[in-house]
């Protein structure tokens, strides 16, 4: 059989508003080109993210109703940790609000100036609280992450010779620790083998450093591992987890995708050290370490996530769906990042666009269009989001350097959307696809400091 | 016969069940726990008084709100109803959303202090204080005296000294001091409340030197009761319409939502300034998340909405703050020391006198409140030396004139009959007071060592002992 369904059926619905293409013109310049100013009510399908916006299960329900809301020591943070222990393998485990914080602590501890974080690739908070802790984050991708069309199957690797020549460059004493980013989400959802975390490990082994991980999307990361690498697909994805974080000394992880919450976030360490500085962070500017800044309720809500994320009827479902979109654009001509990754499809907006200069940020005009014909919400990620990309090795900010890839990401959020919006994103794509010529490159009007696709605002040139 | 009863203006809906100890599982427990209530399973507890923060219980209306939830990540329809809520009833026009209270705290800080100024308040609370230090600034406490002195009846212990204020503007300059912070109620001096009066003449002095007033308005509308009840020219004013003069006073605020609005989790900050509120965005989606959801979930924000619509209703208000004065006035009525007046989210036993002869340094609140736990399984927590810390600059335990223990009451939680069993427990150790033995540190971390300290009794290996001792 070739249809996958859903391993799953429809407890609670949300209702949709319907918008006319002249209703979504006027909404879209009062948000100045910027699709996260627009309010969710006037967005039809929203693929902005998959972070936090995910359908609970009934049993993540139950789990809601039955927090203890205790602030300290509750039970729900005991069944929390118990089966995050089971899953990870980790002994010390800190609860967060979502996965910035946990980002935010552990480069409050092990950042600072002078500092050098490498990744295969920061996402744009990690970027962030690297860079404001004074610390520099450079991404070292295989070579193959930059060519869109390239099918190697684990495209979210790391450089293991560009690490040891980075290490070799700045000294073992810039560098607090290593990160692989699992999936690797701005070079377009894609996975990392085991192989390479091994080859990872054992550099960071031979030069004494810490491996962390940023797991946001360890599960989708661990199912891409069975189906893809030799010799993995006869063990589980439970298996395979393990291993996986059995390689690493930390983590962080934004419960908002694989934990299948709306809310939530952890930070997992084994140095104890590290331990007490992170918990008195923790407490400060989050909450109690029972309970992080969270209700009770989201803890319970984690536990029962974690533990229905890594059905592989469920990951099959979720693989799938993502690859149903991406075998359908790429049919209709339509540029995508190959092969799709785990959570979402990048469509290749330079080669979809290549009329639009890239200072006037083709992946942005892309998005605009996309909401501007169909009412679908999606991001940028290019260079809005990443155009001030630091170079390897140093800490300084070009604002005129565009990104390696001009992308925009049609994320799924879990369990939430049928195979029948999916065709209407699809549509609504090709349409695209067959007017990108009326497609206008946009200027950037109003730049913030940090982070500034959030809130920046647009002109169409 | 004038009626006078505070029944609760609300029936329940969901039950949570509690587990019955033994006074040997008990004394298991608090060993496990460092005799630190907080490190204690809320498994063994039976009555939960340790804090008023996130522990109560929403209403069918929040509830039903949880399920509309708008987990968009940009743009949350749950957003606007928080935002048009508290611009209705705090009256502040730009709202930036938080995980909780002290990620507030933490963007207020980091925004307006500098290394080298000074943030008075009326008393300090220990989060907001250690995020004033981080920040680079120097607490310094202009409360009225008589907040200090648990026995005085004054009917506003939570006051500014204007005295006080002015003299610290005097000898720092106003240049120095960004703001001042200022509790409504206050909660380290047992939950006492400002007068409207005060406020009004607080704001009037910090406006003439260019000082920016911002609230903790975490329990205000708590606050907003008693300036009803006591200050005669409100007597007829809505606690809405009260809660928007108090916030009128002020250039912002800072809010936990887990206490007034009767929320779970959640917080917001609310300022008038349109540059400080765009350096508070810009702050808050690195530290907390885009500021249209602030780190929470949609569902939270608008349950914070609907809390806020209800929190500010007299009957809640009265029933809320009638059933603490139910509790102190049992307690009160056998002898037993408290602060006096009873305030609004708590009763704080004054350890001092509850246990005359044990010295500070065995931290006389600390032993009462494990004590309590190992008598009934209420559990309370230490509100004196413990929480105060260590002098920065000398490095010794600074013993603050307040060594108290708090029951704090979570919002429409407990009933009548939790809150007699609580009062009974109290009052039978305080007629074995004898019994009780004061602590030490085992474990003593560096930054509010309160949630996770560890101690052990001075003599033997109980903190309260069957018989009274020879």
């Amino acid at each position: 059989m070739k249809t996958i369904i859903e391993p799953f059926r429809i407890k609670s619905v949300e209702p949709i508003r319907m918008t006319t293409q002249e209703q979504r013109e006027t909404v879209l310049r009062e948000a100045g080109f910027n699709l996260f100013l627009v309010r969710a009510t006037d967005v039809i399908i929203d693929l902005l993210t998959d972070s936090g916006t995910g359908a609970m299960s009934s049993e993540q329900w139950a789990g809601i109703m039955r927090g203890d809301e205790s602030y300290a020591g509750a039970d729900s943070f005991y069944r929390f940790q118990e089966r995050i222990r089971e899953l990870t393998g980790f002994e010390h485990i800190l609860p967060t609000h979502q996965g910035r914080a946990s980002e935010r602590i552990l480069f409050e501890l092990v950042g600072g100036p002078g500092k050098v974080i490498p990744n295969n690739t920061h996402f744009d908070t990690t970027r962030a609280n690297v860079e404001h802790s004074g610390a520099a984050a450079v991404d070292l991708p295989i070579a193959e992450a930059a060519d869109p069309a390239c099918l190697h199957p684990f495209k979210g690797n790391m450089d293991v010779a560009a690490l040891e020549r980075l290490i070799a460059d700045v000294g073992r004493e810039r560098i607090p620790l290593v990160m692989v980013t699992i999936t690797n989400n701005s070079g377009g959802g894609q996975p990392v083998s085991l192989e390479n975390l091994r080859a990872v490990r054992a550099v960071c082994d031979r030069h004494g450093l810490p491996l962390f991980l940023d797991a946001c999307r360890f599960a989708e990361n661990a199912f891409l591992i069975k189906r893809r690498e030799p010799g993995q697909a006869g063990r589980s994805v439970r298996e395979i987890v393990l291993e996986m974080f059995g390689l690493a000394d930390g983590a962080t992880i934004s419960a908002k995708k694989d934990g299948l919450a709306n809310i939530g976030g952890l930070l997992l360490l084994r140095d104890e050290t590290l331990l007490h500085r992170a918990s008195n962070l923790l407490i400060l500017t989050e909450g109690f370490i029972t309970y992080g800044g969270l209700a009770g309720r989201d803890l319970e809500a984690m536990a029962q996530g974690f533990k229905e994320v890594v059905h592989e009827d469920y990951l099959a479902y979720r693989i799938r769906s993502v690859e149903y979109v991406g075998e359908r654009l790429a049919a209709a001509g339509i540029p995508i990042m190959q092969p799709p990754g785990g959570h979402a499809i990048y469509i290749d907006a330079a080669a979809l666009c290549p009329h639009i200069p890239r200072e006037q940020f083709p992946g942005q005009a892309v998005v605009c269009g996309l909401y501007r014909i169909g009412g679908v919400r999606t991001v940028e990620i290019g260079s809005v989001m990443f155009g001030t990309e630091t170079p390897p090795g140093s800490n300084r900010r070009d604002a005129r350097s565009p990104a390696r890839l001009e992308l925009v990401r049609l994320a799924m959020p879990r369990r939430v959307y049928t195979q029948s919006h999916m065709d209407y994103v699809v549509e609504v794509c090709c349409e695209l696809g067959s007017s990108r010529r009326e497609l206008r490159g946009l200027r950037m009007v109003n730049e913030p400091p940090v982070l500034r696709h959030f809130t920046a605002r647009f002109e169409e040139v | 016969m004038q009626r006078r009863s505070w029944a609760e203006p609300f029936k329940i809906k969901v039950v949570e069940h509690l587990r019955m100890t033994t006074r040997a599982e008990r004394e298991r427990a608090i060993v496990e726990a460092g005799y630190n209530t907080f490190l204690l399973r809320s498994d063994d507890v039976y009555i939960d008084l340790l804090t008023d923060s996130g522990t109560s219980a929403m209403s069918d209306r929040q509830w039903a709100g949880m399920m509309l939830g708008d987990e968009a990540y940009a743009g949350s329809a749950n957003f606007y109803h928080l935002e048009s809520a508290v611009r209705e009833f705090y009256g502040y026009k730009h709202v930036i959303p938080t995980h909780q209270g002290r990620g507030a705290e933490h963007i207020l800080s980091r925004s307006c202090i500098k290394p080298g100024d000074f943030v008075p308040g009326n008393m300090y609370f220990t989060t907001t204080r250690v995020h004033q230090e981080l920040a680079g600034g120097q607490f310094v406490d202009v409360i009225i005296d008589q907040a200090h002195d648990p026995g005085s009846e004054f009917a506003f212990k939570g006051n500014v000294d204007l005295d006080k204020l002015a003299r610290l503007i005097e000898r720092v300059g106003a240049r120095r001091i960004p703001y001042l912070a200022l509790h409504a109620t206050v909660n380290m001096a047992g939950g006492q409340p400002i007068s409207m009066a005060n406020a009004r003449e607080v704001s009037a002095l910090c406006r003439r030197h260019g000082i920016k007033v911002f609230l903790d308005a975490t329990r205000a509308v708590e606050n907003c009761y008693f300036i009803k009840t006591r200050e005669p020219e409100y007597a007829d004013r809505s606690l809405a319409e009260i809660l928007r003069e108090l916030c009128s006073y002020t250039d912002g605020c800072t809010m936990s939502g887990k206490k007034d609005c009767l929320v779970n989790i959640g917080g917001f900050l609310a300022v008038n300034d349109d540059d400080l509120a765009d350096a508070a965005r810009n702050m808050v989606v690195i530290y907390e998340g885009l500021h249209t959801y602030g780190g929470l979930a949609g569902r939270d924000m608008e349950a914070m909405a609907i809390g806020i619509h209800e929190s500010v209703q007299y009957d809640h208000m009265h029933a809320r703050i009638g059933q603490v004065q139910y509790l102190g006035e049992i307690i009160e009525r056998e002898g037993v020391p408290i602060v006096r007046p009873i305030g609004g989210h708590g009763i704080f036993l004054n350890a001092l006198e509850f246990l005359p002869n044990m010295p500070r340094e065995q931290f006389p609140a600390q032993a009462l409140a494990a004590a309590l736990y190992v008598d009934s399984g209420v559990r309370a927590m230490e509100r004196g030396a413990v929480s105060a810390g260590r002098d920065p600059e000398t490095g010794k335990n600074s013993f603050p004139q307040l060594e108290l223990v708090r029951l704090t009451i979570p919002r429409r939680v407990y009933t009548q009959a939790h809150m007699d069993v609580t009062a009974e427990s109290v009052v039978a150790l305080y007629q074995q007071r004898a019994r009780i033995v004061g602590l030490r540190f085992t474990y003593e971390p560096k930054h509010l060592r309160f949630f996770q300290a560890r101690f052990g009794p001075v003599e033997g290996d109980r903190v309260l002992r069957d018989q009274d001792p020879p």
